[in-house]
């Protein structure tokens, strides 16, 4: 069992490195250099040489690519990030107070829409080929196409402005403190939930409905094991194991939506942050913020991989 | 791997989404005949209601919305279905080749695959954008290598249960070679799974292209889109709330309507499409 | 030891005391309406006829106007192959229905009360109590994330009503009851770490937990090997004498049903073909599908392989210490040997035109050996020769000529067949990659070839899907045939077809086999198709050779246990009809 949980930790170890690596090299890869985002062409080409050698080294990029990872790696498990280039602040600053702004609201979004998605995925396998289930059906298919920034702005429009009991921006400061941000976030989290156990509850649903078809719930019906014992202590487990790898990789999906809807609702997180730093070319910022988003779906990865290894007896002995 | 026609027939679910696709599809294709602007000039006053001059009121620019919503889907349709086309190709074909060869190949595009699952695709379409610039060749070519990841699971599935079957061992023992195998047989033996696996990655490249639109990383201004008339909206959304809502139900009615169509037709053909999604 | 033949006194039995004490709780049982009366019947079965509605709303019959009785402690055997209805009948008798079946009309009766028209709490209560039901395959009837004592302890708490104290004490002595050894501590394991036969016991103690009158049993041995099987059956004969149960025993395998049922009752495609006292169906079976199922059994060696001349020729197949192991871990070169190993030490020689059976069971590694010669899998040991020249493992190394010589056919006729091209595609196929025909040329041979194989020319143009599965083995056949092969491999390519077609496909190809004097390698568990086809033998076992011989001599003077015990099996219904009270005789005496 040590060696399993061993195994999965150096493996979620090893993806974190390769990603980290893949952010480093897509911003390398691409074509010129900071300096073309801080000067214009115009400007560039009326500096002398030597100078421009200059900047280069003190922008560090005039080392070999490897070493640039290298201290790109050590910095970044230090916490630094670099600057940003053109008013030399200190990336981390930058991305502090709104990483821990999503973060807060991602893990509200987590706690209310796995639940529910279970709920909804379990009516929905029970009541299969009735017409609850079809209901449900089509309103969680409706609740995935719709995109995240429409049901937002929908959201809005019928809960801020046609009935006024949420406002329709979110005017907490960055800094405020996190439970102030997140009473104010009824509308913004209820987008993302609403999107969440759609897309979740379906996934559940198909394997909530093939363990409730396996031989093992069969037998048990067959003895008259009453109904919702099989169902809660026999089937949901074994629907859950598969699927929640499948939850852990919507969570890359997830920081996606909740970038969407931080700029719909104007929250001060990491989406804003992550805009403003491609429309300014801030390298430096994107590059942390992916870093960020990259730790927060590998934790997420591994600790799916854990509960299962609790859920599943058969997986321990791998 | 049963055809029912017939079955189709019996869900209305399905053919309320084929009906929405068409209806759609028929618009974006014959909007530049009909039109009666042009849908990036400057024809009124700013911010006007639905009148009769203008059907659906103006845009904060001035310009005729009615115009501007029913071009409004043609690019970020072509976008998606290019995108859709080159992922369900792509994935296909990689799919394919790594349940057909197996052992180290088939590793290394699992991980590759699970890697680039983890990063989030707007993310993803940032770290490009801010180095290769917004053309529409860009956006195309990486919102179908995002895609791509689901397409390649999907196959590599599929391949994997065909590469049992008698009639490939057969192809292999006559030592016909991997391209051989993989065209001659297995391909034509996914090909429904692929046509749904289309119609998935397009909608879900849809929704991808129409949220990039709207944080500005998509297609930009003066392109009629949907998801950049939203962003504009939303500054006016409690006085002119129908900039809003009119391109969002657009854009729903349009992903609605692929998604219950595909659903249905899987259905119909005995395929699991509820695992791929809209994600991923 | 009561034989399968002697009736039982129909006098419905008390069920013994325990010594500990714990009473069940009969609040749920049904009432024994004929306390005492010797006549009624435990289960009475009249008109059953259930149905489903397909996808496109046509209503398909799965079960045809059943009508049986029980009493209670006599056995019924039910008897078809897949797709006969017998295990939605077997589930019936409980008012399961799988999927969208129900019942169309007719009625079951258990101790005289209906059981159809009842709401699914009343249906529910009585399940396990009065009627109890024993799945197929254990595995996957044992909840995996759940203990297997928890497992028994639920039902006992749930059904029974017994405190927690109480049902763990019950349910210890249950599995002492079913053989279980060392049940203490079988009790905290979990499914996936019991044996086969374990987990099957523990299933069976599952479902006696509440004493129940009927016992309702769907293959309960063929997901098991045949020593478990033994033993198995031996546990399920004790059970039923000790308790008085009645048992509904369905099956595929004659064998089981000489051994353990009174009665048979036989099915195909849902009708009852036939059904009586088993001795009498065995001994002069009135139908002719019950003439073709029981002399596939009984009348092991009717025709026999003609012994092979020996010919002093070089081998055309020469294995030595061939080995094969499973890779563990990805392809890091030192995970790789660490594997479990399939095959080893295996030894064989095949001459030209001779036809060798090798026989093993699921998990022998006679699939595996198979795949290696034929070129699919690497061997990890040992060498191959073809025709004195050195064969490689995998088919990309071998020569052109080596790979047209040895061609395969394989279990499934339907998988081995692309659905979307047409029989002639497929047949003409091999011509032309090897031999480099135009493609007029192969499908004109292709025609011959469907001709030889007793289908006319228009199935040339038909897909897979639209011939039957006798037809679709012989076109695999003519696709092998098409490559000019010297050695065919034949991995089980009879097992997935009906017992009537069986014997079509066989002949057919021994008379293909001694025109074009090819080597035949027959991989199967059916020591009958071995008899038939085969001059030599070679008995398989957990990857390594137990025995080879010739035929003849290995059948009749079989000298490893293993072979014995393989052959005792299959015999059984044969020693059955002879010899009453020889049910479990160990020393097998072979009947031409």
């Amino acid at each position: 069992m040590l060696s399993v949980i061993a195994r999965r930790l150096s493996l979620s170890l090893a993806t974190l490195l390769a990603l980290a690596v893949f952010i480093f090299a897509a911003t390398e890869i691409m074509p010129g250099d900071a300096l073309d985002v801080i000067l214009s062409s115009d400007e560039i080409a009326s500096i002398p040489p030597e100078r421009l050698a200059q900047m280069k080294r003190d922008l560090g990029l005039d080392r070999p690519a490897l070493e640039r990872l290298g201290s790109f790696l050590l910095n970044a498990v230090q916490g630094d990030f670099g600057r940003t280039l053109i008013s030399k602040t200190p990336v981390a600053d930058i991305i502090a107070y709104p990483m821990r702004n999503s973060l807060a609201l991602a893990l509200l979004v987590i706690a209310i829409a796995f639940p529910l998605a279970i709920l909804v995925g379990i009516i929905g396998a029970c009541w299969h080929r009735t017409p609850t289930d079809h209901v449900l059906a089509t309103a969680t298919i409706v609740g995935y196409s719709i995109p995240e920034f429409v049901i937002g702005t929908l959201l809005v429009l019928g809960f801020a402005v046609a009935l006024p009991w949420f406002s329709a921006t979110i005017t907490v400061d960055t800094r405020a403190p996190v439970l102030e941000l997140l009473k104010v976030s009824a509308l913004p989290v209820a987008t993302i939930v609403i999107g969440s156990v759609a897309y979740l509850s379906r996934i559940l649903r198909v394997g909530m409905i093939e363990a409730l078809s396996a031989d093992n719930i069969e037998r048990l019906r067959m003895t008259g094991v009453p109904p919702w014992r099989v169902v809660f202590r026999h089937a949901l487990p074994s629907a859950v194991i598969p699927c929640l790898t499948a939850m852990a990789l919507y969570a890359a999906a997830l920081v996606s939506g909740l970038v969407v809807v931080e700029l719909v609702f104007s929250i001060p997180g990491l989406g804003q942050e992550l805009v403003r730093g491609v429309v300014r070319r801030e390298v430096h910022v994107v590059q942390a913020i992916a870093l960020a988003c990259a730790v927060i779906v590998v934790t997420l990865n591994l600790a799916a991989d854990l509960a299962v290894l609790a859920l599943d007896p058969r997986a321990r002995s791998q | 791997m049963n055809s029912h026609p017939r079955l189709l027939l019996r869900k209305p679910l399905a053919l309320i989404g084929i009906g929405l696709v068409l209806a759609h599809l028929i618009a974006a294709l014959t909007a530049p005949l009909w039109i009666p602007y042009d849908p990036t000039a400057l024809v009124g006053a700013a911010l006007e209601p639905p009148n009769e001059e203008f059907l659906f009121g103006t845009d904060e620019l001035g310009r005729d919305f009615l115009s501007r919503v029913f071009m409004g889907g043609r690019v970020a349709i072509l976008v998606a279905f290019s995108a859709g086309v080159i992922a369900a190709v792509g994935g296909a074909l990689i799919g394919l080749s790594a349940a057909y060869h197996g052992g180290a190949i088939d590793d290394l595009v699992c991980r590759l695959v699970e890697l680039k699952l983890a990063i989030p695709s707007i993310l993803f379409v940032s770290l490009f954008v801010t180095g290769f610039g917004q053309s529409l060749g860009v956006l195309i070519a990486v919102i179908a290598i995002i895609k791509m990841m689901g397409a390649i699971r999907t196959v590599r599935a599929a391949g994997l249960q065909l590469m049992n079957l008698g009639y490939v061992r057969a192809a292999q023992l006559r030592g016909e070679s991997a391209s051989s195998v993989i065209v001659r047989e297995l391909l034509p033996n996914v090909i429904d799974l692929l046509l749904v696996e289309f119609a998935l990655r397009s909608s879900s490249a849809l929704l991808l292209v129409s949220a990039l639109s709207f944080l500005g990383l998509g297609l930009s201004p003066p392109t009629p889109d949907w998801g950049l008339m939203i962003h504009a909206g939303l500054a006016a959304i409690h006085s002119e709330p129908w900039l809003i809502l009119i391109p969002a139900v657009c854009i729903s009615t349009l992903v609605i309507g692929v998604n219950f169509a595909t659903e249905g037709i899987a259905d119909a053909w005995g395929l699991d499409a509820a695992r791929g999604g809209a994600h991923g | 030891m009561p034989g399968v033949l002697m009736p039982h006194a129909g006098v419905l039995m008390d069920n013994s005391g325990h010594p500990n004490g714990v009473v069940i709780e009969p609040a749920d049982r049904m009432a024994a309406h004929s306390q005492g009366s010797a006549a009624a019947p435990l289960l009475q079965v009249r008109d059953l006829t259930i149905g489903y509605r397909d996808a496109v709303g046509q209503l398909q019959i799965a079960v045809d106007a059943i009508d049986f009785d029980l009493q209670a402690g006599h056995a019924l055997g039910i008897v078809g192959e897949s797709g006969s209805g017998k295990s939605t009948l077997a589930r019936a008798l409980l008012g399961h229905y799988r999927g969208a079946g129900q019942r169309i009309r007719g009625e079951v009766r258990i101790r005289g009360d209906l059981l159809n028209e009842r709401d699914p709490e009343s249906l529910r209560r009585l399940r396990g109590i009065d009627v109890a039901f024993v799945p197929q395959n254990p595995l996957s009837s044992l909840t995996p994330h759940l203990k297997v004592g928890a497992q028994l302890v639920e039902i006992l708490q749930t059904r029974a009503r017994l405190t927690a104290a109480q049902a763990r004490t019950r349910a210890l002595e249950l599995m002492a009851q079913t053989q279980l050894p060392e049940p203490e501590r079988l009790f905290e394991r979990y499914p996936h770490q019991l044996s086969g036969g374990q987990r099957q016991r523990m299933v069976i103690a599952c479902a006696l937990a509440c004493q129940p009158g009927l016992l309702v049993l769907d293959e309960p041995t063929t997901a098991l090997d045949k020593s478990t099987e033994v033993q198995v059956l031996g546990l399920i004969r004790q059970l039923r004498d000790s308790m008085g149960l009645g048992l509904i025993l369905v099956t595929h395998d004659l064998n089981v049903v000489a051994q353990m049922c009174d009665d048979v009752l036989v099915m195909q495609a849902g009708h009852c073909v036939e059904q009586g006292r088993t001795a009498s169906v065995f001994k002069k079976p009135a139908t002719p599908y019950a003439r073709t199922l029981v002399d596939s059994v009984l009348h092991l060696g009717v025709t026999r392989a003609s012994p092979h001349e020996a010919r002093l020729e070089t081998p055309l197949l020469e294995v030595r210490s061939l080995g094969y192991r499973y890779s563990s871990g990805g392809w890091l070169p030192w995970r790789r040997v660490s594997g479990t190993a399939a095959l080893q030490g295996i030894d064989l020689t095949l001459f030209p035109g001779e036809v060798v059976g090798v026989i093993g069971e699921s998990g022998s590694g006679k699939t595996t050996l198979g795949s290696v010669l034929a070129g699919l899998l690497n061997p990890t040991e040992g060498r191959l020769r073809f025709k004195g020249q050195s064969l490689a493992g995998e088919i990309q190394r071998r020569s052109q000529n080596q790979r047209c010589s040895i061609q395969m056919i394989f279990q499934d006729p339907l998988s081995s067949l692309n659905p979307r091209q047409r029989v002639g595609t497929a047949i003409a196929r091999p011509a032309q990659v090897f031999f480099g025909r135009s493609k007029q040329q192969a499908w004109t041979q292709a025609q011959m070839l469907l001709e030889e194989l007793g289908l006319n020319a228009e199935y040339l143009q038909r897909f897979p899907r639209q011939l039957s599965g006798g037809q679709q083995q012989r076109v695999a056949i003519a696709r092998a045939l098409a490559a000019e092969p010297e050695l065919i491999i034949c991995d089980e390519f009879t097992s997935a077809l009906d017992a009537t077609v069986q014997s079509q496909v066989i002949e057919r190809l021994i008379s293909i086999q001694k025109r074009r004097d090819l080597a035949l390698l027959v991989i199967t568990h059916d020591l009958g198709v071995v008899w038939r086809m085969a001059q030599r033998v070679i008995v398989l076992k957990d990857g390594l050779i137990h025995e080879q011989g010739r035929t003849d001599e290995v059948f009749a003077r079989p000298r490893s246990d293993y072979t014995q015990l393989l052959l005792a099996s299959a015999t059984s219904a044969s020693r059955a009809l002879q010899s009453p009270t020889t049910t479990d005789s160990t020393t097998p005496t072979f009947l031409p």
